[in-house]
């Protein structure tokens, strides 16, 4: 199947190249790092270790996302390779798929190594693990793909620093979209259409954060959990054919 | 049915602001003969690339047609009977040769059996085996020119479009093209290439075609491209003085110069040629040379850049 096959070549590239375990020696350092934040913090040392390590997994995890996912099509035709794969019988949104299927792989690979070490590091210390720890990482997880989504999108229609701007903007702003909309009284008008208007269109992220609950062990509703995979995949699917239909005529 | 058809083909481009447009391919018309390998010349910006680029589906046209073997041109039907191989060829560069052939059998939809036969008879062919577990980064120009074929040849198409497949090589490397091209063409393939190479055009190519700012100029058989121009003569004569030289090429309006081998005139046309060296013979001359001077895809190419008057 070509978009296996583009997906494979993709992950196999990605895995091949240094910078990626560069980046995965830092997330590590990071997350053994974290246990000097629990020394200053009286009892609570495994609770932050664990905050401390899911957001080092989001946050890695992300400029994997941006760095990659910007560069995957904009790379392509900056290197040329794209040359002798649009050639082939194959259409062009297989190729978008198949690239973003290849970097999911590799994310899903990044994220189950960094939360193996922040597991492993937490029972080290004496700390327990419960689903939640998990679940928190498999939404931080699905919030990449959204990313990702994102950063293909503008990977194939804009250069790779602008897209990384927009995609790190989105994750910003994506984590605090409630400001948009719970505006006070004074502001009004086209400005307070438009921010509610924003909060409906750009991706809730905060949906994906459930690293208090997990570093608190609160237990989380499994419900919550499909709602918010439901609505990234939702998302994602959106992005990935607004991808699409940008390369499909795009001359390269 | 050709192997390519292209029907008043034009592309457009515009710049960001939309302010200025470049035609780079404008009206352009062409039929390649199946089992004919054809050169595309022209200069650099004439369009080739371009034309190429919409042949293979990298490029939209703006209008006109294009066709492979009957086949719209930007279909998966016609990207499945043509293999590309671009100029300066990139591959991915962490991967192998042999990983790379195997990749674009997959995309190809090859099975398994089917891409292993396909390693072994175009690495065969190409001599690839040397280098097969090498990663494509620390390859030469002539290496990564050799898997740009092997990839092309993947699925084994019927029509091979090559972008400057000689661009850059030594000429070691420019022979083993050439032979591939001739080991192509008695295979049953279509080969259609752009080259800047002229002497290998004339010597490999049945039929060219010289593109001048997006339009097809010239097109014919090299062999009749190369005979349809009036030939010079090149008369070298000896006995003669130097006065009854002169007035013998003032007489025939012929070029004429005087050096240690004797006398020489340049006259144009082989007739021409044959009706003044008998009144050389006549004017008590010694006819030392005859040498016609053939007209090569050189002088044709140059001819064709020249502005119209």
């Amino acid at each position: 199947m070509i978009v296996l096959a583009v997906a494979h070549n993709t992950f196999r590239e990605a895995v091949r190249d240094k910078v990626l375990y560069v980046l995965l020696f830092f997330s590590a350092t990071a997350i053994l790092a974290s246990k000097a934040l629990g020394w200053i913090s009286i009892g609570q040392d495994i609770k932050i270790v664990k905050d401390i390590s899911l957001a080092a997994v989001a946050l890695f995890g992300v400029l994997i996302a941006i760095f990659i996912g910007t560069n995957l099509i904009y790379k392509e035709i900056d290197k040329r390779t794209i040359y002798t794969i649009i050639c082939q019988p194959m259409r062009r949104f297989e190729f978008i798929l198949g690239k973003y299927l290849g970097l999911a792989a590799l994310l899903a690979l990044v994220t189950a190594v960094m939360t193996a070490v922040a597991s492993g590091y937490v029972l080290v210390l004496g700390g327990t693990l419960d689903a939640t720890f998990f679940l928190a990482a498999l939404l931080i997880y699905w919030e990449l793909l959204l990313l990702t989504a994102l950063a293909v999108l503008l990977s194939s229609v804009t250069s790779p620093i602008l897209g990384a701007i927009i995609v790190f903007t989105a994750f910003m702003v994506g984590h605090a979209t409630s400001i948009l909309n719970e505006l006070p009284d004074h502001i009004s008008g086209v400005t307070r259409v438009m921010m509610n208007g924003a909060y409906y269109i750009l991706p809730n992220l905060s949906n994906f954060n459930i690293r208090a609950e997990a570093a608190n062990g609160i237990v989380v509703a499994p419900s919550y959990v499909a709602w918010a995979m439901a609505y990234g995949a939702i998302y994602t699917t959106v992005l990935l054919v607004l991808a699409s239909l940008a390369f499909e005529d795009k001359d390269v | 049915m050709n192997a390519i058809t292209v029907t008043d083909l034009h592309k457009k481009y515009r710049s960001h602001l939309g302010r200025k447009t470049a035609y780079p391919v404008k009206g352009l018309s062409f039929t390649v003969a199946p089992n004919e390998v054809f050169g595309f010349l022209g200069r650099n910006g004439a369009g080739k690339t371009t034309t190429i680029k919409i042949l293979c589906s990298l490029l939209k046209p703006t209008s006109g047609a294009a066709s492979i073997r009957g086949v719209k041109a930007q279909s998966r039907a016609a990207r499945r009977l043509i293999g590309y191989l671009p100029e300066n060829p990139y591959f991915y560069e962490y991967l192998t040769p042999r990983e790379t052939i195997d990749f674009y059998g997959r995309l190809r939809g090859l099975s398994r059996t089917a891409r292993e036969e396909q390693w072994q008879s175009i690495s065969d062919l190409l001599d690839l085996r040397p280098i097969a577990e090498r990663r494509v980064r620390g390859f030469s120009k002539g290496m990564r020119q050799r898997l740009g074929f092997g990839v092309a040849m993947v699925g084994d198409p019927d029509v091979l479009i090559l972008d400057e497949p000689m661009s850059g090589l030594d000429p070691v490397g420019r022979r083993q093209i050439r032979e591939l091209i001739h080991l192509l063409r008695e295979r049953g393939k279509t080969v259609f290439f752009s080259s800047h190479v002229l002497g290998d055009v004339e010597q490999i190519c049945d039929r060219v075609g010289i593109l001048v700012d997006g339009t097809l100029s010239t097109e014919g058989r090299v062999s009749d491209l190369l005979h349809r121009r009036v030939d010079r003569v090149e008369i070298t004569v000896g006995g003669l003085t130097e006065s009854k030289a002169k007035s013998l090429a003032k007489s025939a309006s012929v070029d004429w110069r005087r050096s240690g081998a004797g006398d020489c005139f340049v006259v144009d046309g082989l007739e021409k040629a044959n009706a003044f060296a008998q009144r050389v013979l006549g004017a008590g001359g010694v006819l030392r040379e005859f040498v016609p001077i053939k007209v090569t895809l050189e002088d044709i190419f140059m001819e064709e850049q020249e502005p119209a008057a």
